[in-house]
């Protein structure tokens, strides 16, 4: 019977049982219990298969640390299931298995694939020929690893992510993180204590938090903390890490066979699970409190055959032996004990990760053997054992081996042993970070916590160092395994919707991104939508334009300086086309602006281009020291632009402005009231016909938008998305900045030379646009027509007598006027009238010729109507 | 009108079109508990926020600026009696009114005993500022659906 009597203090609640599934049959358990515990009660003593050996593996240390007990519960893989509490229902199943637990057929690689699979042997002997590396990593990933992560799972767990700010937070909630914790509170600091173990009880005036494993410590006080389904950032003034010791694993032959354990597993499963983890023990220990592990066993009523201090006698050889993976008996110095428990440790080490994380500095102690944190960083403290307030330890031999024997073990996570260690220094991988990485030593589910001091001890005997000179390997977060979830956490993408945004959706509308804003790409179709703005009048919302006022009395020698074109000259209530340049002369953004007052301008920006545009004015303010606010009313502000021949009549209907063609000229700005509704109207037309933009309060977005459908609906008035203004504009060879211009565009190569005023002083550009002037470009952005109906690809390539010679940035078919156009970046040699051009469409080329002039109403007549 | 009338929704007028100004969060609270703060009037100050002195809820940001939020009858009566260059941001902003710190945790990393404070919420930058356990939460409002979708998702998270 496995089950012991009731145990003073035992986790486990016996008046409520449980009961879940284990590969498809029923196992009892109790509240209380882990699935671990109720498997070992069940009987269970093989709870994984190793990585690379598909060796068995049975309980080690039953506290979350290392990978031996790793399960699938509820198609989660690398659970472990030691400290995973049980829950009804579950459903519990074995990992890296081709079999059963007891008879995994991959156990082969163990027993036949030793001389074949040395450490690295994956770099080496399996790469020729290469193409048939792809068939070997897919072999090596099904027989090797861990658990698989079900890709089509239907992601049922919830993780959510809380920050916290904390005067304190204590990391550890055994005596001493609690005693610490105490004395802060009553300093009155506010304290929180998270504690890798569940509760058993609530700490009066203090919050404790528990299960929850500190994963890092990070600049700034910052604690991320695993409490299951939620990450929890804390912001501490001061932390305080009482993380305690773990128990180290001796190197010896057979030391990962069922029934090794360490005395802190062993404690735990008698003490908390009320569990017999054998019938005669053996136990061999360095330090006290690992040897009070023996009065447990007693208790337990395991017949402990013999007791082993090293501290004070001296073991030469040690070997546990067995069969099916299960330990028979062990031999200390040649003397065999037969024994189904053997209980080795090779000493506590300071759990100090968090604290080396943090800035400690770590040192070795040779006199016990172990490394201890010291020069703590300024808000970090260390309290109980992981201080290294540890007595008298005795130090273990780096390996008990004898070489010729069982597989010793440094790290049972990756089945990296002794001779996988030796063998990479002996390949000249000679420091600790390179063996690391070569043996993937420490770089499994464990994270070195059962492995790190081995592997520098080994590693101290082979090169003949003191483990100081060997040194440690660096500490980064997580120092617990975390589940990708939680750090993803919800994943919320925030988006920006107009205040038009639902009218789109309502009407139909396929949506499209634009940077982070969602725009109506069409409401059907788009060549219709064109052929309304032509023809009649369209609405496009064109709300997300970048919307800045520059207020102040430098506002017009500001703007002055920003733009290469003039605008201390622009008189109130009129409009001007300008593009932004970098100080090496590239265009950032473009946009519109217009004098409100003597000291007051309205900016338009691109609509990816706001927060850019702002950070650049405000940085030049910065550097000018100008009488200039600048304002970001992006948000404030809905705007529509309603375009086509009848468009005058619509906004007459709206309005009493005066909005006829002299009333209301081209690149006028007028303040009227539209519906009611205040408005900034703007006369400028981006695609190309008679056109009004109509700036005004957001919250009026709806309201205007229905209110223009409905008194335009006689004319004709429809609404037309982006795939029909990139058509318009482009009839018009108005450019797209960031589109049509990349990183290396400037204003003169662009084709709008007559936006450069070389005459004004200086402006952000200049000398770079005068070098420009001076030297001449490298290509030249021009329109184009197809000879054919053929559409080339944005993207395309221009071919010049027959070599590459540029790429073409817009194209679309124009049904209004019968061919396929786009614009280009040429040589400047082609950028004339009527250069033959060839364009690579479908792999083939295809005729086409330069048109600097637009495409459509050339001369604006439409546009100025 | 004024040279930024035409950012003031208070300056709307009937002209037979009864003009309606609907918040941008209508739709996005619908069924929710959450207070919709959209349509107070909020003026932007940027001036000596000592020398404020109305009998509005003055939110400083900085020494220099503060958000003065008010019915939205009054903006125009404020305006004038604000110090320094006062823009109306009623439009921009978005609001809403929510209870509790555990939700508020969850939504962002601020210091929530030194309110109010600028920083994001949702991953998006807003203003908050602290009465008791309610919290309000201003923020631009092309961006509210996506702070609405996220403060209603950790609600759901902490039922």
């Amino acid at each position: 019977m496995t089950r012991l009597p009731p145990q003073a203090g035992e986790r486990i609640d016996r008046s409520r049982e449980l009961s879940f599934w284990f590969r498809g049959r029923p196992v009892r358990a109790f509240g209380g219990d882990t699935f671990g515990s109720a498997l070992y009660a069940a009987g269970q003593r093989v709870f994984s298969r190793s990585f690379k050996y598909h060796r068995p593996r049975g309980l080690l240390c039953c506290s979350g640390g290392c990978a031996n007990c790793m399960m699938t519960v509820d198609g989660t893989p690398n659970v472990r299931v030691c400290v995973e509490p049980v829950r009804e229902g579950a459903r519990v199943e074995p990992q890296n298995v081709v079999g059963s637990l007891d008879r995994d057929l991959l156990s082969v690689v163990d027993r036949v694939g030793g001389p074949f699979t040395p450490v690295g042997f994956y770099y080496r002997t399996m790469i020729r020929p290469r193409r048939f590396w792809p068939y070997y990593e897919r072999f090596l990933r099904n027989v090797a690893g861990l658990g698989r992560v079900d890709k089509h799972g239907d992601r049922k767990n919830r993780y959510d992510t809380e920050h916290r700010s904390v005067d304190v937070l204590v990391v550890g909630g055994g005596r001493s993180g609690m005693r610490a914790a105490r004395a802060a509170a009553e300093r009155g600091a506010e304290v929180v204590v998270v504690d890798e173990n569940p509760s058993r009880e609530h700490p009066d005036g203090l919050e404790l938090i528990a299960p929850a494993t500190a994963i890092g410590v990070y600049e700034g006080g910052l604690v991320p903390v695993d409490a299951g389904s939620v990450l929890i950032r804390f912001r501490a003034g001061r932390i305080v890490v009482a993380t305690g010791t773990l128990d180290q694993p001796l190197v010896f032959g057979g030391n990962d066979l069922v029934g090794v354990m360490l005395p802190s597993g062993v404690r735990r499963l008698v003490r908390d699970y009320a569990l017999k983890p054998g019938e005669r023990a053996v136990v061999i220990a360095g330090d006290d409190r690992a040897l009070e592990c023996v009065d447990d066993l007693l208790a337990a009523g395991v017949d402990v055959l013999e007791v082993v201090d090293f501290r004070e006698r001296r073991v030469s050889a040690l070997e546990a032996s067995g069969r099916r993976g299960r330990v028979e008996s062990v031999t200390i110095d040649g003397r065999r004990l037969e024994c189904d428990l053997l209980v080795a440790s090779g000493g506590p080490q300071p759990a100090y990760s968090l604290l080396a994380q943090a800035g400690a500095t770590v040192t070795f102690d040779a006199q016990r053997g172990i490394f201890v944190p010291t020069e703590l960083p300024v808000g970090v403290e260390a309290v109980g054992r992981v201080a290294g307030n540890l007595g008298n330890v005795g130090v273990p031999h780096a390996s008990y081996g004898d070489g010729t024997s069982a597989k010793c073990f440094v790290c049972t996570c990756e089945d990296v042993t002794e001779k996988d260690v030796k063998r990479a220094l002996a390949e000249g991988f000679d420091s600790l970070e390179l063996v690391k990485r070569y043996t993937t030593v420490t770089m499994g589910p464990c994270q070195g916590r059962l492995c790190h001091l081995a592997s520098i001890r080994l590693h101290a005997r082979e090169r003949e160092l003191d483990a100081a000179a060997v040194g440690t390997t660096t500490a980064r977060p997580p120092w617990a395994p975390v589940k990708l979830g939680l750090l993803a956490g919800r994943g919320h993408e925030p988006a920006k919707r107009t205040s038009i945004h639902h009218r789109h959706k309502e009407a139909g509308a396929t949506m499209m991104w634009t940077g982070v804003w969602r725009r109506p790409y069409a409401y059907g179709d788009a060549s219709a939508e064109v052929a309304n703005v032509h023809d009649a009048v369209g609405v496009i919302d064109v709300s997300t334009l970048g919307k800045l006022l520059v207020l102040g009395a430098d506002a017009a020698s500001f703007l002055e300086r920003l733009y290469p074109n003039r605008f201390a000259d622009l008189k109130e209530g009129r409009v001007r086309y300008g593009v932004l340049s970098t100080d090496a002369g590239r265009i950032i953004d473009d946009g519109t602006v217009a004098r409100l007052g003597d000291d007051s301008f309205y900016v338009t920006t691109t609509s990816t281009g706001a927060e850019g545009v702002l950070e650049w004015f405000e940085w030049w303010n910065a550097v000018w020291h100008m009488d200039v606010e600048i304002f970001n009313v992006t948000g404030a502000l809905a705007a529509v632009n309603v375009a086509g021949p009848r468009a005058r009549e619509l906004l007459g209907r709206l309005t009493s402005a005066d909005v006829s063609a002299d009333g209301l000229k081209y690149l006028d700005a007028r303040q009227a009231h539209v519906a009611g509704v205040p408005c900034l109207i703007l006369r400028i037309g981006f695609v190309g016909e008679l056109g009004y933009e109509l700036h005004f309060p957001s919250v009026y977005g709806e309201f205007l938008w229905d209110t223009l459908l409905g008194y335009g609906a006689d004319l004709g008035v429809k609404p037309f998305g982006l795939e029909a203004q990139r058509i318009l504009r482009l009839e018009k060879q108005h450019i797209i900045v960031g589109q049509d211009t990349d990183s290396e565009s400037n204003a003169l190569s662009a084709n709008m030379p007559w936006i450069v005023k070389f005459d004004k002083d200086d402006f952000v550009g200049k000398w770079a646009l005068a070098q420009v002037e001076e030297h001449g470009d490298r290509e030249r952005l021009v329109g184009f027509e197809m000879a054919n109906g053929a559409v080339p690809l944005e993207g395309g390539q221009i071919v010049v007598d027959g070599r590459p010679a540029g790429r073409v940035t817009s194209s679309r078919r124009s049904a209004k006027l019968g061919r396929s156009i786009g614009l280009a970046w040429v040589p400047p040699a082609q950028a004339r009238e009527d250069a033959p051009l060839e364009i690579r469409v479908d792999g083939r080329l295809e005729p086409a010729r330069v048109r600097l002039r637009p495409f459509f109403d050339p001369e604006g007549e439409r546009l100025r109507s | 009108m004024n040279e930024l009338a035409f950012l003031s929704p208070d300056d709307a007028q009937d002209d037979g079109f009864a003009p309606r100004a609907a918040s941008p969060l209508a739709r996005a609270l619908a069924g929710s508990e959450i207070v919709d703060l959209s349509l107070r009037g909020k003026l932007e100050v940027r001036g000596s926020v000592d020398e404020i002195d109305v009998d509005a809820d003055v939110i400083p940001i900085t020494p220099e600026r503060a958000l003065v939020v008010c019915d939205p009858g009054r903006v125009g009566t404020l305006r004038p009696r604000l110090p320094g260059l006062v823009v109306d941001v009623t439009a921009a902003l978005a609001g809403i009114e929510v209870e509790g710190e555990p939700l508020m945790r969850r939504v962002t990393d601020l210091a929530l005993d030194r309110l109010p404070a600028a920083a994001k919420v949702g991953d998006v930058a807003a203003l908050v500022a602290r009465d008791g356990n309610r919290f309000r939460i201003f923020f631009p409002q092309e961006y509210g659906d996506s702070v609405v979708a996220t403060v209603r998702d950790a609600q759901e998270g902490l039922r």
